[in-house]
């Protein structure tokens, strides 16, 4: 620690720290700019200069760090005449019509204008003009004459989003913030460069002139997307939320939200909302009272249970609802006799049901100090864009990120190694990497033969099962430098991505997984898909645990049921098999939607029950490392909408299922956790899992490799109108190793047929030498391949002669 | 010996000499009553009645919705609402004034940056239902026009003291 002084009081700072760092530390402002906690020094601002005793000159607080005995001043005569300088410099070539720029009442320039500038401008000549460029569909440039060059933006995406998409062309007066030549900013962290801004230059496209600062009401509010949980601050105004900003908080989201949690909300007053509960009769929608919509649904399944059989009912959930939602309508199915309930729409293998609640399988905040990685069948940018940016920091610090995947994405950070195999190679893939860390720590375990202490208790034991399947395993060249990389660190993390979870031999990756990072003492974690992935385990809204056995997400869609409770789900988008659970829906007697959108249960449904989205609904959600957050309703619900919990509780009380007495989802929350300690809960540990020949699973011809497009995931995101423009969410192509469509005779940019089953989309087809040969990416959750079957497995490709999209 | 002299004081009249000259003083001074509405009171150029919307000479409306009247007004009796217009310039799409919630302060034509919304002299208008009295951003606009001359001068009178 080092003893300074700043405007007379002893501070302690720490070594190497900076000047502005103490003195906020001490509680004294320094007005600044450019300089940001969490990005690199630039001082270019010059705002930030202090009056340090024995310098000649002002000194740049953000850039000077303290040495012991100094002696700062913040207001003396020379540091006040240095900031109102600098102050009237920043302002020549700003417009001085702050009412019509949208950033009025919360700009950094405007408080400090008024703080430390001068009272009135001195400046008669011309100001500079900067031309808007359009960057994207999520930022305005409209008002970049207003920049005054902190480079925030700049640095934000060097460092923290991972690529450099702003830059500062051309010099002096001259200097202006641009993107490359034509191109847009497409990070999926990008809106963080609004907040970041501390002017009106880079302002909310699609927030643009539609409120003020001060009009809105702040309500603090979770995620809904990620299983990050990040914290949001709703701003609301006369009932309708304006605007999602971040709400710090250090351990989950730092100061940054995603594109996906920031613009979202749009997609929350889409016009396509349900707002009147709808019967369906004679083919024809009709608004009905919620009275009469709610006991034509319990008769009806009352009239199923008693007919064909309570196992004849399913629910289904998506793991986008709250804990109270999940809880509920697991409560209500086990009320009326049967367990088919699940949240877990697009997983495939559910072998290790029972075993495990998978989750991070330590803090979020833990990653950035993990110095290896290994990550297995995972989007990570699109699926987890803050989880990703904290591995990246991690990256920058030194740490190594291997990958085991099936394509091979740009991560934006190095990756030191990685293996791309097809999604039916992924399983040996792990199996090679264990199998060279085995060989790895016994060859170690020899040579420090001296040590007796450490031959004679190994750090692990393989199974015997497991080494006799391993034997036959052979070692290729990118699973042993993974294994070496993974080896060589201290503190490792496995971590299963949403693809490695959907994936039909899930249970054998994840236990592969786990005996890796038992064997080199990693955290071994799952990146939970959604808001509540975890949640919906804890609130039992899986088909084991209490009762009896009913059927899992797969099963009830396999042998479809007469009817089908559907909460917030839209089949055709959110299931592994989009035609095989589209396909159960129509052939179902009854169809219960609770959802927040007129979607496609239109066709199929039978009853359309308006719920509301999260931010007219108060619940809780359980994040991917397991901290409970639960939140308040931000606005009134739409109309005739009402909190799902509600709806679910007077269904229970119309099906005559005891205990559905709630008053508050509060209480309903109580219930649901009650005696669980959720710490204990969580378990990733597969080692019962018994394994399987690696080899035993190899497909002949092609196979579809299927990510979830980022502004696709969920029902809020995919009616996100911004979001919808960005590139991130293009119609999806076919995507093929150039070598594939040269066999198929087709070229990059031809129209093609992709067939799955009976089903077919046609699509324009890329290609990507990155792919493994004989896989073809095509994304899910997509209403132009909804049609198609499920997300692994065969598909066959067809060349549509000579036609181009 | 009072009692004689109150009698023959009665015989003089002098009460009703001593009120009679309070008449005919008053009867001789200037007169203050103005006989409204034949004649007016003077006016201040600061006079702040009914409110008005001014435009550019060029016809542009001069608002561009900063909010800060809505924002300022004590009575909350403005509503304002705002789009970009096609042209990309910030534009009210709704702006209304609720006269009966108003309390004539001046605060909204003082923090107008761009001298839109002021209060004019007009102070004799009226509504036959509470509704009457509820100013929409049309009406506001027409009172502006009407008055223009008028309030360009006041706030020509006014600048030097602003």
């Amino acid at each position: 620690m080092i003893n300074i002084e700043i405007d007379g009081k002893p501070v302690q700072a720490e070594q190497g720290s900076t000047v502005i760092d103490a003195a906020h530390q001490a509680g004294a402002y320094i007005p600044h700019f450019c300089y940001h906690k969490k990005l690199s020094i630039a001082a270019n601002c010059r705002m930030c200069l202090v009056e340090i005793e024995k310098a000649p000159k002002p000194m740049p607080a953000c850039a000077t760090p303290v040495a012991e005995g100094m002696k700062v001043k913040t207001h003396s005569e020379m540091a006040v005449k240095a900031q109102k300088g600098v102050m009237e410099f920043l302002l020549i070539n700003h417009p001085l019509d702050c009412p019509i720029c949208d950033q009025g009442g919360e700009c950094q320039l405007q408080d400090i204008a008024v703080g430390y500038g001068g009272s009135a401008s001195r400046y008669q000549e011309e100001k500079r003009v900067v031309m808007h460029k359009d960057i994207g569909a999520l930022i305005s440039t409209e008002e970049m004459s207003r920049c005054i060059q902190c480079t925030r933006c700049v640095r934000f995406g060097q460092e923290i989003a991972g690529v450099m998409e702003l830059g500062m062309a051309f010099r002096g007066e001259h200097a202006e913030i641009m993107s490359f030549v034509n191109s847009t900013v497409d990070s999926e962290l990008s809106g963080n460069m609004i907040d970041l801004c501390p002017v009106g230059a880079l302002t909310s496209k699609p927030f643009r002139y539609t409120a003020r600062n001060w009009e809105l009401s702040r309500r603090k509010s979770v995620s809904p997307h990620d299983g990050l949980g990040s914290n949001l601050a709703v701003q609301v105004k006369d009932h309708k939320v304006m605007r999602v900003v971040p709400i710090e908080n250090e351990s989950v989201n730092e100061c940054w939200i995603s594109d996906k949690d920031r613009f979202s909300y749009e997609g929350l007053n889409a016009p396509e909302r349900l707002t009147k509960p709808m019967l369906k009769q004679d083919g024809k929608w009709i608004e009905v009272e919620w009275q009469v919509a709610l006991e034509y649904v319990a008769n009806g399944l009352r009239q199923i249970a008693s007919g064909a059989g309570t196992d004849r009912i399913a629910a289904l959930a998506t793991p986008h609802s709250t804990l109270e939602e999940m809880y509920l309508l697991q409560k209500l199915m086990r009320g009326i006799g049967n367990s088919n309930v699940d949240f877990r729409l697009r997983q495939s293998d559910f072998s290790a049901d029972g075993k495990y609640v998978p989750w991070l399988g330590m803090p979020v905040a833990e990653i950035n100090s993990r110095d290896r990685f290994l990550i297995v069948g995972s989007f990570l940018r699109k699926d987890h864009p803050l989880l990703a940016h904290r591995i990246r920091q991690a990256v920058k610090k030194g740490a190594q990120a291997c990958i085991v995947h099936s394509v091979d994405d740009d991560l934006l950070m190095p990756v030191q190694s990685r293996a791309i195999v097809a999604p039916s190679e992924l399983v040996n893939s792990l199996a090679q990497i264990l199998k060279a860390l085995i060989e790895d720590q016994g060859s170690r375990i020899k040579d420090r033969g001296a040590t007796p202490a450490l031959s004679s208790t190994p750090r692990y034991a393989p199974d015997p099962q497991l080494l006799n399947v391993l034997k036959d395993v052979e070692v290729g060249s990118a699973a042993a430098a993974i294994a070496k990389s993974l080896a060589s660190g201290e503190r490792a993390a496995v971590l299963l991505g949403n693809f490695a979870q959907q994936h039909p031999q899930a249970a054998q990756i994840a236990m592969l997984a786990g005996q890796i990072a038992t064997l080199c003492a990693a955290k071994f974690g799952f990146l939970g898909e959604a808001a509540n992935s975890v949640g919906g385990y804890l609130a039992g809204a899986v088909p084991f645990g209490a009762g009896a056995q009913g059927m899992n997400a797969a099963q009830m869609l396999e042998s479809p049921r007469k009817a089908y409770v559907l909460l917030n789900v839209e089949p055709e988008l959110d299931c592994a098999n989009p035609q095989q659970a589209v396909a159960a829906m129509h052939g179902a007697d009854m169809v219960v939607a609770l959802s927040a959108y007129k979607h496609q249960a239109t066709d199929y449904a039978d009853v359309l029950l308006p719920v509301a989205p999260f931010t007219e609904t108060s619940g809780t959600f359980i994040s991917t490392e397991g901290r409970v957050q639960s939140f308040k309703g931000a606005v009134k619900p739409l109309d005739e909408a009402r909190p799902a919990w509600k709806v679910l509780r007077v269904l229970g009380n119309l099906l005559k299922v005891s205990g559905f007495d709630y008053d508050t989802s509060e209480a309903v929350r109580d219930e649901a956790l009650a005696g669980v300690d959720v710490a204990a809960k969580l378990n990733n540990s597969l080692q019962s899992v018994p394994i399987l020949n690696p080899q035993s699973s190899i497909l002949s011809g092609l196979q579809r490799v299927a990510d979830v497009p980022i502004y696709f995931a969920d029902a809020v995101v995919r009616r996100a109108a911004s979001l919808q423009k960005t590139r991130d969410a293009a119609t999806p192509c076919v995507v093929m190793h150039g070598s594939e469509l040269r066999k198929l005779g087709v070229v990059a940019g031809d129209m093609v047929k992709v067939h799955q089953g009976a089903a077919s989309a046609r699509l324009v087809v890329k290609a990507d030498d990155s792919l493994p040969a004989a896989t073809v990416r095509v994304a899910a959750g997509h209403p132009v391949t909804a049609g198609l079957g499920g997300m692994f497995g065969a598909i066959t490709v067809e060349s549509i002669s000579g036609e181009r999209a | 010996m009072n009692k004689l002299i109150n009698f023959f004081k009665s015989f003089l009249l002098l009460e009703l000499l001593k009120g009679m000259s309070v008449t005919g003083k008053y009867f001789f001074a200037p007169h203050v009553t103005v006989q409204y509405p034949d004649e007016k009171t003077p006016q201040s150029f600061r006079f702040r009645g009914l409110h008005a919307q001014r435009r550019y000479a060029n016809g542009e409306e001069r608002c561009i919705g900063c909010k800060l009247c809505e924002a300022v007004c004590p009575a909350l009796a403005i509503k304002i609402e705002v789009a970009e217009r096609e042209d990309g310039t910030r534009r009210t799409t709704q702006y209304d004034i609720d006269l009966t919630k108003c309390i004539f302060c001046g605060f909204c034509e003082e923090s107008c940056p761009v001298d839109a919304i002021v209060e004019t002299r007009v102070f004799e208008y009226h509504g036959e239902k509470r509704g009457d009295l509820y100013y929409t951003k049309p009406m506001l606009l027409e009172i502006g026009d009407k008055y223009e001359e008028q309030i360009a001068k006041d706030r020509a009178a006014d600048a030097k003291y602003r």
